[in-house]
């Protein structure tokens, strides 16, 4: 039952196998048929004439992953009496922009910072009030910073993590301190990769590479992480998993020694085998996803509200403790949070630990053509 | 006395032409329906995506453009078709998808013909038996399977203790393998390759199979020179309905192919979902349309359907 669940009810289904299936194929005819979003491409500025909230149609529409229309994430929002939220879910952030270029509408979304400027780009958003939302004094700069683009706060990012190995320390070394984890012989036949080009990015660093130059490589450095990537994929990867819990399942038993994980797999896992999460000191992949608002929204203050609500430290002490994901809030009740998911988390000291060069956040690539490409080649020669 | 012969009686033409127009109408009432699903959910669709394939459709209305880039990147990029890679998985997919149908006919057909010609009157029954574990999700059948092929699944847990496999070792080639993408696809289709066929056993003129018993043709002979080539129609009916689907198929390979499941269906979903390629997605999907039509062509040409289905 657990592999049903992964497909149909967690809140990461996102990056399961379903990626992209049914939405793409509704979104590919209603992208022939779309009423455009905005023709100029460009990020549309914050009406000049928002009236008051009590002139809104008020039924806000969040296009969201499947799981986080639970009540608890915006509990302050419906104590406050406005009216429940209606939910539409996207599978992933890529087939959530194609509808939205198709002309599907909603007032907020919940995309990865790196994909801001790609909504951008399409006029579908504009930058959020933060005076408007009480709680955004008590989020994390560095995350905030991420949701930033040329100065205004298109996106309020609220979850986040790392993406880096989770080994079976049992197995391996613990003491590497790096991304060669994924890549070493010593873990020849057991090593698992999640379907992402950032894998090739992964090999970069273990190789010696900047982080913050992973997202910009030339095409020949790209070229030879790609050849880099085939070479140890062919010798010792065991395979490419889509389903968070069928890696859960594949580390728990053994047939994976070294994965990329994000933080939930070791909070899953600490208790059941010796896992180990690995966050490279040289530096340290993340994401962030946050609420963008919608340009034309008629659900201004409403939108607002509903990010607001989402913000507070409550929806961060739950959603680290529940689900394994960080939270942007820095006022979360550490005291309730399990020690080892602290130390995981770095929260004891988040600004710094999602800061450079410990960490490099997830940032619009404009060659991500070239990186998927060359990622179809790696996953084409294993 | 004399004999009348009963007088001809000749339709009037204007009646004739009036018949004539009567019965045009209904064959187009009749064909209307179909023939405008065609157009809206194939014929549409399918120019889309050659749009698609050329920009001149695009996801972000401002970014139009006219150009043969993506099939020329597609055509001579080494990761796809203007290398060994990429042509390589293509030749992968086709392979696999052929062998599966294939397999398909080959499980199908006994059922078919035991349900048609030997099960009598509780033919439908046993049909209905057959296909009632495919009237679930088509999910949750390959999501089963990875249950009982993975190395602690059902089938290699019987293999270790009976011995078979060591306590600490596993059968490399049934999990995450071609073999498994292969088996499970040929699983979830056999059904489906069974109900053509047993359309075309049920609609046999039975007389022909005694009259070939009467002269002396033994079951076998029976077999081969009536039942089978009287059958054909619904052989390669069935053939095609496994072939078409199978050769773009991604799901199952990712869920139990693991790295050497990897097909061409999963390059062109990669490029739609996670690459964000539409132009490129869409240029290997017209390709892939036009090579599965040029070999049913070649398929129809070598089986000579016409003369078999005459």
């Amino acid at each position: 039952m657990g592999q049903l669940d992964a497909v149909m009810g967690n809140p990461a289904t996102r990056r399961t196998f379903l990626k992209g299936t049914g939405v793409l194929a509704a979104s590919g005819f209603l992208a022939a048929c779309r009423k455009n979003v905005n023709e100029s491409g460009a990020g549309t500025a914050p009406s000049s004439s928002i009236g008051p909230i009590e002139d809104e149609p008020g039924v806000l529409h969040a296009h969201e992953w499947a799981g986080y229309d639970a009540k608890w994430l915006y509990a302050d929002y419906l104590k406050a009496g406005y009216p429940q939220p209606k939910f539409s879910f996207l599978v992933n952030t890529e087939g959530a922009l194609a509808k939205t270029a198709a002309g599907f509408e909603w007032d907020v979304t919940h995309p990865e910072s790196g994909y801001i400027q790609d909504y951008i780009n399409m006029g579908a958003l504009q930058p959020w009030d933060t005076s408007l939302m009480p709680n955004f004094k008590h989020l994390n700069p560095v995350i905030e910073a991420s949701g930033q683009v040329d100065g205004k706060q298109y996106e309020i990012g609220l979850d986040w993590g790392y993406s880096a190995p989770l080994i079976r320390a049992d197995h391996l070394d613990p003491t590497l301190d790096s991304y060669s984890y994924l890549f070493t012989d010593d873990a020849a036949g057991h090593i698992s990769w999640f379907d992402t080009p950032w894998i090739l990015q992964m090999a970069a660093i273990a190789q010696g590479m900047d982080p913050g130059h992973s997202f910009d490589m030339t095409d020949s450095e790209l070229e030879d992480m790609k050849n880099y990537t085939i070479e140890k994929g062919q010798k010792n990867l065991y395979n490419i998993w889509v389903n968070y819990q069928d890696m859960w399942d594949d580390v728990q038993t053994g047939n994976v020694w070294a994965t990329y994980a994000w933080p939930d797999a070791y909070v899953a896992l600490k208790d059941k085998v010796d896992v180990a999460y690995i966050r490279p000191s040289g530096g340290t992949l993340a994401w962030v996803e946050g609420l963008v608002l919608r340009s034309d929204t008629q659900n201004y203050h409403h939108a607002h509200a509903f990010a607001d609500a989402w913000s507070s430290a409550t929806v961060g002490t739950k959603l680290i403790s529940n689900w394994g994901y960080g939270h942007a809030n820095l006022d979360v009740d550490l005291n309730s949070i399990d020690p080892d998911v602290v130390k995981v988390f770095g929260l004891d000291d988040p600004e710094k630990n999602l800061s450079e060069p410990q960490s490099y956040l997830d940032r619009y690539q404009a060659n991500r053509n070239a990186y998927n490409r060359a990622w179809n080649e790696v996953k084409a020669s294993l | 006395m004399t004999i009348h012969a009963p007088a001809e009686i000749v339709t009037p033409p204007r009646e004739r032409r009036r018949r004539r127009r009567g019965t045009a109408k209904v064959n187009l009432g009749l064909i209307s329906i179909p023939l405008l699903w065609l157009i809206l959910f194939f014929l549409i669709p399918v120019v889309l995506v050659a749009l698609y394939s050329v920009g001149l459709l695009t996801l972000i209305s401002y970014d139009k453009y006219l150009s043969l880039d993506p099939w020329r990147y597609f055509l001579h990029s080494s990761t796809y078709l203007g290398g060994p890679l990429g042509r390589g998985l293509f030749w992968k997919s086709l392979k696999m998808s052929f062998g599966v149908s294939i397999t398909c006919v080959l499980l199908a057909y006994p059922v078919a013909y035991m349900l048609a010609l030997v099960a009598g009157r509780r033919r439908y029954t046993l049909l209905l038996v057959i296909i009632t574990p495919f009237l679930t999700s088509y999910l949750l059948r390959v999501l089963a399977w990875r249950v009982l092929l993975n190395p602690q699944g059902v089938i290699e847990a019987v293999l270790r203790n009976a011995g078979i496999v060591a306590a600490d070792g596993n059968v490399s080639w049934l999990f995450n393998s071609t073999f498994a993408v292969y088996l499970v696809l040929a699983y979830s289709w056999v059904p489906f390759v069974a109900l053509p066929i047993f359309v075309s056993l049920e609609s046999l003129d039975l007389q022909m199979l005694e009259a070939s018993s009467d002269l002396g043709a033994s079951r076998l002979t029976t077999f081969r020179k009536v039942t089978l080539p009287m059958s054909m129609p619904g052989v390669i009916a069935a053939f095609v309905f496994v072939f078409i689907p199978t050769i773009g198929e991604y799901v199952t390979p990712q869920i139990v192919g693991g790295k050497a499941g990897y097909l061409f269906g999963n390059v062109i979903q990669s490029s739609f979902s996670a690459s964000f390629d539409w132009q490129l997605g869409s240029a290997m999907s017209v390709f892939m349309l036009a090579a599965v039509a040029i070999l049913l062509a070649i398929f129809g040409r070598y089986l000579n359907v016409r003369s078999v289905s005459e």
